[in-house]
């Protein structure tokens, strides 16, 4: 085509349609495109994000809005809120007998995370995981500048935190959650903070999106970020608050809306994010496509034959993860002990009203507490293994395998060992070495063994979770992951706010979570503990059978 | 096994997936010892009928034996006879293809050191990569490396030397020859007419989901036509109107024409008659064996009516 185009170009005279617009070839040439592109891609996960976390301020806005009439009852409200428990989890608000105070401390905490991990996650997916796959190889052998995808992706996900901001400004002003007569700066002074810890979190996802060179990398080291520096301000909000001017999260809670109403940390979060998206750009101009920090070494040419078995290969492939998560839980356990002591001592000021929100009374329901917190953190650990279940057959690796001499059956159950095995480890170690750590500042040592069992108690919840991911596995493959994810969420939701969605006890008390007995706090209850894992068997069960005969689906 | 033994044996196969009828009565026959070509345009039906072979995919009706089980009920005990190359390799991308290797061929039975050491050379495939950094060709050695180590008695291979380089073609070539003078048995499904006529014994060829031919190369070229050129004084209207004789042009002294081959011979004398200055006669190619099915779709792309 192109050999008689030019041989017949002479005769011709170019009409002037011929002379085509091209877009500039700098660094952002088809940014626009992009843009549309990056939209149109992520509609739904937009969508979603932005109602989840507006919907449920607004939610809770209108049910505080409705439950507390009088400031009598606001002023209760923000006296049994005032609980090291309180305070570790979510932080207290800076006034916190007004009404919009009792929702911040609600909260807030939970949609400024919910974003903040939300956005890591759509960098990602829109950066380091399309240059993964090789999509943005074609993209860029087109007329497409260097930085245009990337920042078009910013371009739209800043505008998904600016607008869930405003929208929930606007719901916090329309539901009339400032005091009367004190004007809506308290308002407005919210949702810049959830849009500036959203933006933040987009700098952070930015620049491990550059470093990290596989997308599971970059989700990891982002999330592993957010979550520092949502421990750095638990930290701090125990002690001195010292430690919460060192964390981003905390100079969002710091603009204290309603309370100080300040607006310039909101400057300090807008500028580490300028800072880390031109870290993120310089990086970018300066790498290689699909490279990383990391250079690629060589490795063994020959696998020890434990490779050939489902659990030796997925306990070498899970390495990373599960050595991650056990760091994790051993830094938070350790970070949990020291601090039990620290909180006993301000817990003695609290009063009695405290047994109201915790379960039980003084040490024993703060300890119940971060139990069940290492407990979560053990399920999560459990979840993202078996959920590579479905990724392994989604990616069409598992095919070899099976081609094989290997049953189904094998290959699930298998590699059902980690998860289930892992996360009783980790709760097991993970409450040990909290009950260590805090045994060791009363001179108690029957610490470590009474808070491994209270972790271990949240081992059924844990492989209820997992059956319910392999029941998925079985029956709706295609949609298995975002679907396990999703029930844990709304899990955590219900947990989180279940008081406000008028939900029948009897729901709350069979959620995985709620029916585990809080040790130390509560006695040791054996029923919840044999139904769960009975449950979980039959899941598994479930799952396995229906897996075993339908077709692989790739894709 | 005897050589009459059938390795693979599918009659009236079906599979739908939703309203898409994949598989419409679909057979296919790999003899023990052989080398059987499978051929169809993208989309016909291959990947899916080996998929159902594996036991990946369960079939919606007819009849799949393989090595004498049922490929979805014996599936485990079958895939320790079995090898198997993918069309389109994934691997696991922070292991290094040597790694990838061993976990496959220990899969499927004891891994041969040796062998898999002279396939590495053979395939030029330097295993201490990590997978990630292979081309897709790199991939494709790493599948072929773990498939041909094994002395598995039956090979499953999905388009096998899709972006492999000429070189690494022939030496493929030259392994399946091996295979084949094993007395092992080989399914090859391929677009590469030249690879399935060097190696194959018996072709299949599916359209559609279903058989449109079947059998040894020499029985599929009997059901064609020779192609023939020659130089003649003259006498080309008698040639024009013998039986069997088709498509004839002429140009000048130079006449072509496509002949029936039970119509060979008595063309043939009758061309020898005429006192030919020159003879050549072409056995029909695969790949127009393969054309002639597909006739309509190929009319239909010199008519500019499809993309």
């Amino acid at each position: 085509m192109t050999a008689r185009v030019e041989a017949s170009a002479p005769h011709v005279p170019a009409p002037a349609a011929q002379v085509v617009h091209r877009p500039p070839a700098d660094g952002l040439a088809g940014l626009g495109a992009m843009t549309r592109f990056v939209v149109r891609h992520n509609r739904v996960r937009l969508v979603v994000w932005f109602v989840v976390i507006v919907g449920l301020f607004a939610y809770v806005g209108d049910y505080y809005k409705g439950l507390f009439t009088t400031q009598r009852a606001l002023d209760d409200f923000a006296a049994l809120s005032d609980t090291p428990g309180i305070r570790a989890l979510t932080g207290l608000a800076a006034a916190p007998a007004t009404l919009g105070g009792a929702v911040w401390t609600k909260i807030w905490m939970t949609c400024a995370l919910s974003l903040a991990l939300g956005v890591v996650f759509l960098v990602t997916r829109n950066g380091r995981a399309d240059e993964e796959l090789g999509r943005t190889e074609l993209l860029r052998s087109r007329m497409l500048g260097q930085h245009a995808y990337a920042v078009a992706a910013w371009l739209v996900i800043a505008a998904l935190c600016v607008l869930t901001g405003l929208f929930a400004a606007l719901s916090s002003a329309g539901l009339g959650l400032d005091p009367a007569g004190a004007g809506t700066t308290g308002s407005w002074v919210v949702g810049a903070s959830l849009a500036g810890v959203g933006l933040m979190a987009l700098g952070v996802g930015a620049v491990a999106g550059q470093v990290a060179s596989t997308s599971r990398g970059a989700n990891a080291l982002g999330s592993i970020v957010i979550v520092g520096f949502y421990v750095l301000r638990m930290i701090g909000d125990l002690g001195n608050g010292a430690l919460t001017w060192a964390s981003p999260i905390g100079w969002g809670q710091q603009m204290a809306p309603w309370g100080a109403n300040r607006w310039w940390p909101l400057a300090l979060l807008v500028g580490l994010a300028a800072a880390l998206l031109l870290a993120a750009w310089t990086l970018e101009a300066r790498r290689d496509h699909g490279a990383g920090l990391m250079p690629e070494r060589s490795g063994r040419a020959g696998a020890p034959a434990r490779y050939a078995t489902p659990l030796g290969l997925a306990l070498r492939l899970q390495r990373a993860p599960i050595s991650g998560w056990s760091i994790a839980i051993v830094l938070s356990a350790l970070l949990f002990g020291s601090v039990v002591d620290q909180m006993n001592s301000l817990l003695a000021d609290a009063g009695t009203d405290t047994t109201a929100i915790l379960r039980g009374t003084g040490v024993d329901a703060l300890l119940a507490l971060l139990a069940g917190l290492i407990g979560l953190l053990g399920a999560v650990f459990a979840l993202q293994s078996v959920t590579q279940l479905r990724a392994d057959e989604a990616s069409g690796i598992v095919e070899p395998q099976l081609a094989g001499a290997l049953s189904r059956t094998r290959w699930v159950l298998q590699r059902l060992l980690i998860p289930a095995v892992g996360s009783a480890v980790l709760l097991g170690v993970g409450g040990w070495l909290m009950g260590a750590g805090y045994g060791a500042t009363i001179g108690d040592s029957s610490q470590g063994l009474v808070m491994a069992g209270a972790a271990l108690a949240y081992w059924p919840a844990s492989v209820v979770l997992v059956g319910l991911a392999v029941l998925l596995l079985g029956y709706l493959p295609r949609v298995a992951i975002p679907v396990t994810w999703g029930v844990v969420a709304a899990l955590w939701f219900v947990m989180l706010i279940g008081d406000a969605l008028h939900l029948p006890a009897w729901v709350l008390d069979v959620l995985p979570f709620s029916a585990t007995p809080g040790l130390p706090a509560e006695p040791m209850a054996w029923t919840p503990l044999v139904v769960m894992t009975v449950v979980a068997v039959g899941l598994v069960g479930a799952g396995l059978a229906r897996f075993r005969q339908r077709d692989v689906q790739p894709g | 096994m005897s050589s009459t033994e059938m390795a693979v044996e599918i009659e009236g196969l079906h599979k739908r997936f939703g309203h898409v009828h994949a598989l419409r009565g679909l057979d296919l026959r790999v003899p023990a010892g052989q080398v059987t070509g499978f051929l169809g345009p993208n989309g016909a039906g291959k990947t899916t009928t080996i998929r159902i072979l594996l036991g990946l995919l369960r079939s919606d009706g007819g009849r799949v034996t393989m090595l004498g089980g049922d490929p979805w009920t014996d599936a485990v005990r079958l895939h320790r006879d079995l090898a198997y190359v993918p069309g389109d390799v994934t691997l696991w991308p922070n292991l290094t293809g040597g790694e990838a290797i061993d976990i496959l061929a220990r899969l499927s039975g004891p891994l041969d050191p040796g062998r898999k050491q002279t396939m590495l050379d053979r395939f030029e495939l330097d295993p201490t990569k990590k997978a990630r950094a292979y081309s897709k060709g790199n991939r494709q050695k790493v599948a072929l490396v773990a498939a041909l180590a094994s002395r598995a008695p039956l090979l499953l291979l999905d388009e096998p030397t899709s972006g492999l380089d000429p070189i690494m073609e022939a030496a493929f070539t030259e392994s399946i020859r091996e295979v084949k003078a094993e007395g092992r048995s080989v399914l090859l499904s391929s677009h590469i007419f030249t690879e399935v006529e060097k190696l194959a014994d018996r072709v299949t060829i599916i359209r559609e989901g279903a058989t449109v031919e079947a059998g040894t190369m020499a029985e599929l070229r009997h059901l064609t036509r020779t192609q023939v050129t020659a130089v003649l004084d003259g006498g080309v209207d008698a040639l024009a109107a013998m039986g069997g004789v088709h498509d004839l042009t002429s140009a000048g002294e130079h006449v072509t024409f496509a002949v029936d081959d039970d119509h060979l011979p008595a063309v043939l004398a009758e061309i020898a008659r005429l006192n030919p200055r020159s003879l050549v006669a072409n056995p029909p190619s695969l790949e127009e064996l393969f054309l002639r099915h597909y006739g309509d779709e190929l009319a239909a792309v010199n008519n500019g009516s499809r993309e």
